[in-house]
């Protein structure tokens, strides 16, 4: 009995006849377009990702609540500025890093090497997230410590209120501003992972795939 | 010199794009579909264009370009609708050889090769285009050997949708 797919694979050949043809003002035409590829959204993103940090700082309550002077007050404005100039610093790696991988990516690799650059240049990506997150947790940390060493918190936020027990003030700020961070920092990593689960599910499962074949 | 560039790929492109036409009817569902992927796999091969050298013939290296957008690169539009809609398009049997037990069977294994998964499909797609098990291998960045085990695999899984 012939192989069926051997039987499909002579079908397959007499089958060009009748398969569309473009004209060479259409294909002239399509080079001028806009790749829309995995590729592409994720050097989008990325970039977006590596703003977005920095553009919170444009929201007005953000600001406020990273005050210099409420830093200063607290006493960690030491901690604060030694902390942005590590993100700083990180973030330029980062970068850096980033750059480097993404201009690796090459359509002319075979499969497996192809997906696995592009992995590579989005865990780079990732990372950087991950290091974001972290810092924003610790910025929030090192103000709820701060708030918890100051002994005249509520005079320092000049919040003073006669009908409540600033002791019980201070705490109830402290666990507002805890609560605060870590919903924050929730939020945060609950969007970027559904973005880039989204963006590369199929990325994903093929190369999987293409790994399991060599298991 | 850009000018000459463009026309010498526009060129080659419209002599050999019967490659990308048979990648986009394996991968895509509807005519759009099909468009909108053959546009993909041009920018692609626009892009890399600069890099071939010609120390492989060109419809050689559009293989793995076509493949790579398919598989890895391209991402299926959500405002395109999933189902399948244009067998008339590829798959016309001219009347001449009309011949109903094997056209059903032709049929049939066309829609168990699109029920496949994206990379079997391109083991398939290779395969039907006469490609030895090197070229497989290497365009899919596995092992011979695996890219045999794999075939073999996917002729019985279409064996089995054809002879339940």
């Amino acid at each position: 009995m012939l192989d069926e797919l051997d039987l499909l694979k002579k079908d397959w050949q007499k089958k060009e006849t009748n398969l569309p043809r473009l004209t060479y003002e259409e294909i002239y035409k399509m080079i001028w377009k806009k790749s829309s590829s995995v590729v592409r959204w994720i050097f989008y993103i990325s970039i977006i990702e590596f703003l977005l940090p920095h553009l919170l700082y444009l929201i007005p309550s953000f600001r406020n609540e990273m005050d210099y002077n409420f830093a200063k007050s607290l006493g960690i404005n030491n901690w604060i500025i030694a902390l942005t100039i590590i993100q700083y610093a990180v973030a330029i790696y980062f970068i850096f890093q980033f750059y480097r991988r993404y201009r690796e990516i090459s359509v002319l690799d075979d499969a497996k090497k192809l997906m696995k650059k592009i992995f590579r240049t989005r865990r780079t990506v990732k990372h950087y997230v991950l290091f974001c997150l972290a810092m924003v947790l610790l910025i929030f940390g090192v103000f709820i410590v701060g708030m918890a060493l100051d002994d005249n918190l509520v005079e320092t936020l000049n919040i003073k209120n006669q009908n409540v027990d600033p002791d019980q003030l201070k705490w109830l700020l402290i666990g507002v501003m805890t609560v605060a961070g870590i919903l924050f920092t929730g939020v945060l990593a609950g969007i970027y992972f559904l973005l880039y689960g989204l963006l590369t599910r199929k990325l994903s499962r093929n190369y999987i795939e293409l790994k399991r074949m060599e298991a | 010199m850009n000018k000459e560039l463009e026309h010498q790929f526009v060129t080659e492109l419209e002599n050999n794009q019967n490659i990308v036409h048979k990648v986009c009817s394996l991968y895509a569902n509807n005519r759009d579909a099909h468009n909108d992927l053959f546009q993909e796999i041009t920018i692609q091969l626009w892009k890399a264009y600069p890099k071939f050298r010609g120390d492989s013939k060109f419809s050689t290296w559009m293989y793995r370009v076509a493949l790579n957008t398919a598989i890895t690169l391209y991402r299926k539009s959500k405002r395109r609708p999933a189902t399948y809609d244009y067998d008339s398009v590829v798959y016309k049997i001219s009347a001449e050889e009309y011949d109903p037990t094997q056209e059903q069977q032709l049929s049939l294994m066309y829609s168990a090769v699109r029920q496949l998964s994206d990379i079997d499909k391109a083991l398939v797609f290779l395969y039907l285009e006469d490609k030895n098990y090197s070229e497989i291998a290497e365009t899919l960045g596995i092992s011979e050997v695996n890219a045999r085990v794999k075939m073999n695999r996917i002729k019985t899984k279409l064996r089995t949708i054809l002879n339940p």
